[in-house]
């Protein structure tokens, strides 16, 4: 059975090139608008890998992040950040809400994959 | 030479009036600016973007040429059928490389759509600084300086309130794949 991943980014543009990419790599792809779609998402199902922009409209990705690590399905689960943010700081940020890696906007598919599978096979 | 204070402590009104106008044209610089910056950061990324995907819509026009042509010989039995099959497979590797390309300059729209956010934040924040001023200017006492020099006062402070919540801006120079740090 496929990996499932929760793409969470509120670019459609951003988000049909991640289902794209994604899936021609053999995952399934959940989208969510946004970090608040992303949770009500992640609860309905658990997915293998949640890949979040940081910066959107409601909750951003660091409070999706925080939430999700909230949840008790969500505590080992790869959560990678996926954003335009390369500072440093937003970066420690990130690593003390909980994400496992943080990926600067724009991406390359066969990195992207490939960063996925070392995850999560 | 210092302004003198009136007895209330209060700085004369021409100080005020002076301190007012440049609060407002440090405020709108500021954000023209910003404005003036993401305008040219989307001028990069817009040309970045369209040169990687003309360069990739070629590439894969080219690529797919030569696999019809390889096809048509497969058709015609000209060469051993494992000659082409080695043929077929460079040929979706390379189609695959220019497309993942392709996705990446694709990401344009992502980018320069935060850009174009921002700046209508600036904007916003720099009709409100004229609005502060059209919104008490409108009220304005006709006698009293004390009145009046209490009006400035609480105009240069509304002008001095600068815009919160814009977002950081986009930094990226190039259409390019950008860093990855695993934790």
């Amino acid at each position: 059975m496929s990996k499932t991943i929760l793409a969470v980014d509120d670019s459609g543009s951003l988000r049909q090139m991640l289902s794209f990419s994604l899936k021609a790599a053999g995952y399934g792809v959940v989208e969510a608008v946004d970090g608040q779609d992303g949770l009500d998402k992640a609860r309905k199902q658990t997915v293998d890998l949640v890949l979040t922009d940081q910066n959107m409209p409601g909750m951003d990705g660091l409070s999706l992040i925080k939430a999700l690590r909230g949840m008790k399905n969500y505590q080992n689960v790869p959560i990678l950040m996926l954003t335009t943010e390369a500072g440093d700081d937003m970066k420690a940020m990130g690593r003390a809400a909980g994400a496992n890696g943080w990926l600067v906007k724009p991406f390359d598919p066969a990195r992207l994959t490939e960063v996925v599978k070392k995850l999560i096979g | 030479m210092l302004p003198q204070e009136s007895p209330s402590g209060e700085l004369p009104m021409n100080t005020q009036v002076m301190r007012l106008l440049s609060g407002v044209s440090v405020h709108g610089d500021q954000h023209l600016a910003e404005v003036e910056r993401d305008l040219v950061q989307m001028d990069v990324l817009l040309d970045e973007a369209i040169k990687k995907l003309c360069t990739n819509f070629m590439a894969i026009h080219h690529a797919v040429d030569r696999q019809q042509e390889a096809l048509n010989g497969l058709l015609a039995g000209s060469m051993p059928a494992s000659e082409y099959a080695a043929r077929f497979e460079a040929l979706r590797g390379e189609i695959g490389q220019h497309v993942g390309a392709a996705v990446t300059g694709l990401q344009f729209q992502d980018m320069t759509s935060q850009l174009i956010g921002r700046m209508v934040q600036h904007l916003a924040g720099l009709r409100d600084v004229f609005g502060a001023l059209d919104t008490n200017g409108a009220a304005l006492p006709e006698s009293g300086n004390e009145a009046l020099l209490a009006l400035l006062g609480d105009i240069g402070k509304r002008v001095g309130v600068r815009s919160s919540g814009v977002r950081s801006t986009v930094n990226q120079r190039h259409m390019e794949s950008g860093d990855i740090e695993l934790f």
